[in-house]
């Protein structure tokens, strides 16, 4: 099966009758169509949240996403294999409104040729609106797929600059790489000039690189009266494998 | 204006209180606030592109919950379809955004108004993108449109827009002219009614003394916009609504690039009460009257707003979203310290 039959195999179990009904018959639309009916989809279908793992594509985590979410991504499935259908994709980019701009966003890993919406994808991560920016960065294996390295690393620190979880992210430790880890160091230490900190879960990014202050940055954590420092330096020092670092995977506060 | 304290005793042109009224009025200057507790206000007319973070905090904290920021003129011409395009994408976008950041639950009318119609090769292009943005959720009519200089484009342009109101079964919000005040508006009328829209699917804005009855009477909204100098003062609006009570009558603040007074519903509440109208009728003008007209555009659901800024489980994922309890962190204003 498709991906885009896969996923109206979900619907059809996640939408009622009258909704379905609706689906069906725009779902055959021209590329005009599809456009609209994708913007119209919250006025003919519930946001009930989906709360489990539909097992689409590797990564891509449906469990916090809404069904009118997933039916906005169904209809761009079929708009995209269209002719005109990158255009009006272009068009609903440009005009979107912000809960458009998540479902197309969620989208991306699973439209044709991924990699020609890769300018979209930046976009997403330069974007202030929380919920765009973790349309693109959480549960979507679109930037690990696609994002060079110096995007990839943007990803990475928007989101610990933001105080945003990093391990919602795809691919956070396979794509770990030596640039990021000096740029973390670098950005630790501002931090701790300004009497703020780093999330400690952070320090997982660093690991395996050697950064010039590594050894004083790791003493400086042992010695912290936060015990998710210490646990941080402890992994660190002892080399633990990754789902050690399980226990330091929240939120914590920037001060 | 009116209310000069110089020349007030001699000249009541339009508040025509008691003098308890007036002895009132003269001692509780300056803090409304203490007499709007508890109370929810609704602003169907407010842009919020032209204002900052700082009014926006003054909104939430004054009580408003929901506001519609209808499309209008930036007060720069536009030269192209590109920026009518990125001014409306930001109305349903970023604006929404930024409103959410302070609670405050953020529609949008959409449409071209009166000023920009006379550009007609422009105008041609809006109207072609005009239903794109008219399906998009939390967009709750057509608006603001109508007349300016009531030139014969204006007419086209207001007359093609009533058709694509009727054709989506969305609310309109007129927008009547400074000049020539009483006309225009009779027009504006007078061509919703002839296109077959329905009086209570249209808010006829900007009202004032004169105009007020006719719009009533023939069973449109009458919207009232509180700003200073060009439009309605509050004392006026409380003379209004002990006259005309509270059926279809609502007020909006208007505020924009002008002087004007985002604070304008939250105050003339605090004036009606001093005045003695009752909280049901106040409750009626500043909250319940630009619900009931724009939720019929199905597109505005109270609970969303009513007990505080719900986070929508859409905009959520996994309990993280920049809006952490509903709210951006507040910034102590008279803290010395800056962090």
């Amino acid at each position: 099966m498709t991906t885009a039959e896969l996923i109206y195999q979900s619907i059809t179990s996640l939408a009622n009758p009258t909704e379905l009904a609706w689906i069906e018959e725009k779902r055959d639309a021209d590329a005009k169509g599809l456009a609209l009916a994708f913007v119209m989809v919250p006025r003919k279908v519930s946001k009930t949240p989906i709360q489990k793992d539909l097992g689409l594509l590797t990564g891509w985590n449906w469990q916090h996403g809404t069904v009118d979410q997933l039916v906005r991504v169904y209809f761009l499935l079929q708009l995209a294999d269209k002719q005109e259908g990158k255009s009006q994709i272009e068009t609903l980019f440009d005009t979107a409104e912000m809960n458009e701009l998540v479902a197309l966003y969620r989208a991306l890993p699973a439209l044709i040729k991924p990699e020609i919406w890769l300018h979209r994808a930046t976009d997403a991560v330069r974007s202030n609106m929380g919920p765009v920016f973790d349309a693109i960065a959480f549960g979507n294996p679109y930037p690990k797929t696609y994002f060079s390295e110096l995007a990839w690393n943007q990803l990475v620190l928007k989101c610990i600059f933001n105080d945003k979880p990093i391990h919602l992210i795809e691919g956070l430790d396979e794509r770990a790489n030596q640039a990021l880890a000096d740029t973390l160091a670098d950005f630790a230490q501002e931090r701790w000039s300004a009497g703020r900190r780093v999330p400690s879960q952070v320090w997982r990014l660093i690991r395996e690189f050697d950064t010039k202050s590594k050894k004083q940055d790791l003493e400086r954590l042992a010695a912290s009266p936060d015990p998710n420092d210490q646990i941080a330096a402890q992994l660190v020092l002892n080399y633990s494998p990754l789902e050690a670092w399980k226990v330091l995977e929240k939120e914590e506060t920037a001060y | 204006m009116c209310q000069n304290p110089n020349d007030y005793p001699l000249n009541p042109s339009h508040f025509e209180g008691s003098s308890e009224e007036k002895q009132t009025a003269q001692e509780v200057e300056g803090g409304f606030a203490a007499y709007t507790k508890g109370m929810k206000f609704f602003d169907p007319h407010v842009h919020m592109t032209s204002r900052t973070t700082d009014d926006y905090q003054a909104l939430a904290d004054a009580g408003v919950v929901a506001i519609i920021e209808p499309a209008f003129w930036l007060g720069q011409p536009r030269t192209g379809l590109a920026s009518f395009k990125d001014y409306f994408a930001s109305l349903v976008g970023w604006e929404r955004f930024r409103s959410s950041q302070f609670g405050i639950k953020h529609y949008c009318t959409i449409g071209l108004n009166s000023r920009e119609a006379n550009n007609e090769a422009l105008a041609e292009e809006v109207m072609d993108i005009l239903p794109l943005f008219l399906q998009k959720e939390g967009v709750v009519g057509v608006g603001e449109i109508g007349f300016d200089d009531q030139t014969a484009a204006e007419e086209k342009y207001y007359r093609a827009q009533l058709e694509l109101a009727k054709e989506m079964n969305l609310p309109v919000q007129v927008h009547t002219p400074h000049r020539d005040k009483k006309k225009g508006t009779e027009r504006s009328m007078a061509i919703a009614l002839e296109h077959g829209l329905a009086p209570h699917m249209v808010v006829i804005d900007h009202n004032n003394e004169e105009t007020v009855k006719s719009v009533l009477d023939q069973g449109f909204y009458a919207a009232f916009t509180i700003y200073p100098f060009t439009k309605m003062g509050n004392e006026r609006m409380v003379e209004i609504v002990k006259q005309y009570g509270s059926e279809r009558i609502m007020v909006n603040s208007a505020a924009d690039w002008g002087i004007s007074d985002p604070l304008a519903i939250p105050k003339t509440a605090a004036l009606m009460k001093i005045k003695g109208i009752s909280e049901a009728d106040i409750q009626k003008v500043t909250y319940q009257n630009a619900l009931d007209s724009f939720a019929q555009s199905g597109q505005i659901n109270e609970a969303d707003f009513i007990h505080g800024l719900e986070i929508d489980q859409s905009l959520k994922f996994n309990g993280n979203t920049v809006l952490r309890g509903g709210q951006a962190p507040r910034v102590d204003k008279n803290s010395i310290f800056i962090r």
